[in-house]
């Protein structure tokens, strides 16, 4: 097939990660007011013990308990550590949330080391899907779809129920939200622990695509953040925008000069900032003078 | 000067001038406490950038590299003869100046995680350019075993490397463990932390404090804040290139790693642990972590069921963020648990 | 008689919503000038505009000769307008006349000034200024006070005197009685007559006894835009502002 091709879908599927874990980015700084450094980590996090489980258990058992394992993490950071720090000024998050994600990084690599793992796939799956000039892995068209299908049910919980009008709500304007009525607390509980629980289900159903390492988390962390720069604070849609361009020119550069593959995203982002630092479809808050 | 600037500096004086020995009964020795003064350059730069002006950068590794690359290149390209180190080291600050204040003009209209991010990504920028361009950085293998610098203050050059005079001072090692070079970073260390009491009292240094305080009313009695952070940011580009120039002569080398992104957050965590907003958390950050890995990594490694160095620093970086706010120095001077957001009194 | 400020057309709006509309105004050196206008006229907004909070999005706005519409904050300070915000924006851990004294040294420093080295002591004439502006207000027997620990109408005062530390030639007051207790209501009242004979006041306020009794002239706002302007007899007296405004009440009815 195409190099450019298989790299432009490479691009995508890449591209669905960085959408999954800037959604949950996104929907927690709505709520919560929280930039959270260590979202990565519950990436990381959802890989290894969707990996572990995997192996003994199979995939379908690691896609069920990663998910919930990072969520009762999420929740435990959230009744421990973070409360006092949401609606503060996010420099403090960021410094906070900085060194939990590096304490859950080490800690990774502490139980399972520092070698780089990967779930070998059963056959069946690795064998590469046909139809017409398009040949690829089985299982990356499988996880596309099923990255598809989890932000579509994302998409209908934010514009359909309650909670999700909270979490919409509560990106525009948290007070007016309280005043309200609306439960905030428990909406954003609940809300940080599903952003928490797609990074982690994310992670597990990625980890037979890329190897797993401790610092897997942040590498996938600091392309989510240009996302939602590049997407906008607070926007769905900015997500899935900035996601997909951003996995693909990544995979493109890869692709085309592989040194500078990392790089482009940060000249996309300052880019952006410098030029419209809302973002693509961001509310223009005033960030800037 | 005034007397508690005057006290201040007397005492930090004395600090410096035992400091050397006196970790030494704790595993500690000269070259460490070298490292550490260096650093504390850096860590005193990004403090004036955070607890002074507001500012949270996740780049200063980039002004550090830019130090320790053009010093380097200068010693081992323009003056392999006859190296002269303050020379080289002025053409360090100078290009960090200058590549501060370029990306100062960016970024100093921004605020919070935006201001970090994109400092953070210029910072990865710059690793990427010394990483390619090859002819001149040498790449990911770096600037190895430049010639040794001297310090020329006269017509006769310094070597730095000379130990000072042998004296036994018993538990405490003896005096020539210690080299001119300590004396001469422990130096430049007091000089950098004088300059900043002196800024940080002067009329640039108040109205940046008012700006800290109420940006709002600032503008509305006729500042201009974005200014007042270019100049703080352009400074601290400058300090923290003097750092990345005086490492490089010192190790007689220029690495990628300097310019990685976690000397970006070293530069970080070493002020907050040392508090920030204070004149001399900053150093003290940077030799108590700095101790606490030399050592730690060390007794750690016998240890191979227990986490890595990095996991303790990461849990010490949450601890203080939690019940330390105002960092070891900071808690000292205060009675009260501060507000973390307020010590660092950015806007919003 | 030549206008001090002076605006035309202008205009402010977000998205959709026109907060100010085609505003014509213009307030001659040394008036007190009053604007008024029920909640959502779009007052505020005016003032911000003429402060350089914010930008407008129509219209221009000309003061003592000089187009300033695209002036900055800063700058329109400089310039010579200065403004006492709704609620007061102080420096709450520095003491009454720390605060006076930064607003007069941002006036004689100006925007910027690379001063590292000396204190800001060296320029004599800051501490004359921050004294001068504190006498004004009268505050100057809390002059070492912490300003967080001042009572609610010290605080405004104190926004006052900072405004006025800047030397200015339009100050802009916004709602400076509000909060206020009868007789802390009743001293301010005689701060800005005070200040109206050294300089010209444009006052936003609800209090329409402390208006009509001491404006030279007012400008009704409705809807973001100007409904009416004269003499408060001529306000008074004015059908449309009486509906929209006073609600249709009587003269006798508003004295009371």
């Amino acid at each position: 097939m195409d190099a450019f091709l298989q790299a432009f879908l490479n691009g995508l599927v890449l591209g669905l990660i960085y959408v999954a874990i800037a959604v949950g980015l996104t929907i927690v700084f709505g709520t919560l007011r929280l930039v959270n450094f260590a979202h990565g980590a519950f990436f990381s996090v959802g890989a290894y013990v969707g990996l572990v489980v995997a192996n003994k258990y199979g995939l379908i058992a690691g896609f069920i308990i990663a998910p919930i394992a990072v969520a009762i993490l999420a929740v435990i950071l959230d009744r421990i550590v973070l409360r006092p720090f949401y609606n503060k000024e996010p420099t403090s998050q960021l410094l906070l949330t900085f060194g939990i994600a590096l304490v859950i990084q080490e800690s990774l690599r502490w139980f399972f080391g520092g070698t780089a793992q990967q779930y070998t796939l059963p056959p069946e799956l690795m064998s590469p899907f046909t139809l017409g000039p398009l040949v690829y892995p089985a299982y990356r068209l499988a996880f596309a779809a099923g990255v598809v299908v989890l932000l579509a049910v994302v998409w209908l919980f934010l514009a359909r129920t309650d909670y999700g009008l909270i979490v919409r709500a509560g990106i525009r304007d948290r007070i007016m939200v309280q005043l309200l009525g609306g439960n905030i607390t428990r909406a954003s509980t609940i809300v940080f622990a599903l952003g928490a629980g797609i990074a982690g289900l994310v992670g597990a159903a990625a980890s037979p695509i890329y190897s797993v390492e401790p610092t897997t988390g942040f590498d996938f962390l600091v392309p989510s953040f240009v996302v939602v720069v590049v997407g906008g604070l607070g926007s769905f849609w900015g997500a899935v925008a900035g996601g997909l361009l951003v996995g693909i020119l990544k995979s493109l550069m890869t692709l085309y000069y592989p040194p500078a593959a990392d790089v482009i995203i940060y000249v996309l982002m300052a880019v952006v900032l410098i030029v419209r630092p809302q973002g693509l479809f961001g509310e223009s808050e005033v960030i800037r003078q | 000067m005034s007397r508690g600037t005057l006290r201040v500096l007397l005492f930090t004086a004395l600090g410096l001038a035992v400091f050397p020995l006196a970790i030494h009964p704790i595993g500690g020795y000269p070259g460490l406490a070298t490292h550490i003064c260096i650093m504390a350059i850096g860590a005193v730069a990004l403090n004036l950038l955070l607890g002074e002006a507001g500012m949270l950068s996740y780049g200063q590794a980039l002004f550090f590299g830019c130090g320790a690359y053009v010093s380097a290149i200068l010693v081992q390209r323009a003056m392999p003869q006859h190296p002269n180190l303050l020379l080289a080291v002025l053409g360090g600050i100078v290009i960090a100046a200058a590549v501060a204040a370029l990306i100062g003009a960016l970024v100093v209209r921004l605020y919070g995680i935006y201001l970090a991010l994109l400092t953070l990504a210029f910072g990865q920028m710059g690793f990427f350019i010394v990483e390619q361009a090859k002819d001149w950085t040498n790449g990911d293998d770096g600037l190895q075993g430049i010639p040794a610098a001297l310090l020329y203050l006269g017509p006769a050059g310094i070597d730095l490397q000379t130990p000072l005079p042998a004296v036994d001072l018993g538990p405490f090692g003896n005096l020539s463990d210690v080299h001119l070079w300590y004396v001469f970073a422990a130096f430049i260390l007091w000089l950098v932390i004088w300059f900043v009491r002196t800024l940080n009292g002067s009329q640039f240094g108040e109205v940046l404090a008012a700006i800290r305080e109420n940006e709002d009313r600032s503008r509305m009695i006729g500042f201009v804040p974005h200014l007042y952070r270019f100049a703080a940011f352009v400074i601290a580009g400058a300090l923290t290139g003097l750092a990345g120039g005086l490492l490089a002569l010192y190790d007689l080398k220029a690495v990628v790693d300097d310019m990685d992104i976690n000397r970006s957050g070293s530069f970080v965590i070493y002020t907050v642990v040392g508090g920030v907003h204070t004149l001399l958390g900053p150093a003290v950050g940077t030799a108590v972590i700095m101790y606490l890995e030399d050592v730690g990594s060390g007794f750690l490694a016998k240890y191979p069921q227990l986490p890595g160095w990095q996991w303790f620093e990461g849990l010490i970086f949450v601890l203080v963020i939690v019940f330390l706010p105002a960092g070891i120095v900071g808690t000292l001077k205060r009675k009260r648990k501060p507000d973390f957001e307020k010590l660092l009194a950015v806007k919003r | 008689m030549s206008a001090l400020l002076e605006t035309r057309n202008l205009g402010k709006s977000f998205g959709h919503f026109a907060a100010n509309a085609a505003i014509d105004f213009s307030v001659a050196a040394g008036e007190l000038r009053a604007v008024i206008g029920p909640n959502g006229a779009g007052k505020t907004t005016f003032f911000n505009l003429l402060s350089g909070v914010t930008n407008p999005t129509s219209g221009s706005i000309v003061f003592d000769g000089r187009d300033v519409t695209s002036a900055g904050g800063p700058q329109r300070v400089r310039i010579g307008i200065a403004k006492a915000f709704q609620t007061a924006s102080i420096y709450n851990d520095q003491t009454v006349r720390q605060n006076c004294r930064l607003a007069a040294l941002a006036h004689v420093q100006g925007g910027f000034a690379f001063q590292v080295f000396r204190r800001s002591q060296h320029l004599r004439n800051i501490d004359e200024l921050a004294e001068n502006a504190m006498e004004l207000v009268d505050l100057g027997a809390v002059a070492e006070t912490r300003a967080g620990d001042l009572s609610h109408g010290d605080k405004k005062r104190l926004d006052i005197a900072i405004a006025l530390a800047t030397e200015p030639k339009l100050l802009l007051l916004d709602e400076p009685v509000a909060g206020m207790s009868k007789d802390e209501a009743h001293k301010t009242e005689g701060l800005v007559k005070r200040l109206a004979t050294k300089m010209t006041v444009l006052i936003i306020e609800h209090d329409m006894e402390l208006i009509m009794g001491i404006s030279d002239s007012i400008t009704v706002l409705h809807g973001g835009r100007v409904l009416a302007s004269g003499t408060p007899a001529e306000i008074r007296a004015n059908a449309a502002v009486q509906e929209a405004y006073l609600g249709g009440h009587t003269e006798a009815e508003l004295h009371e």
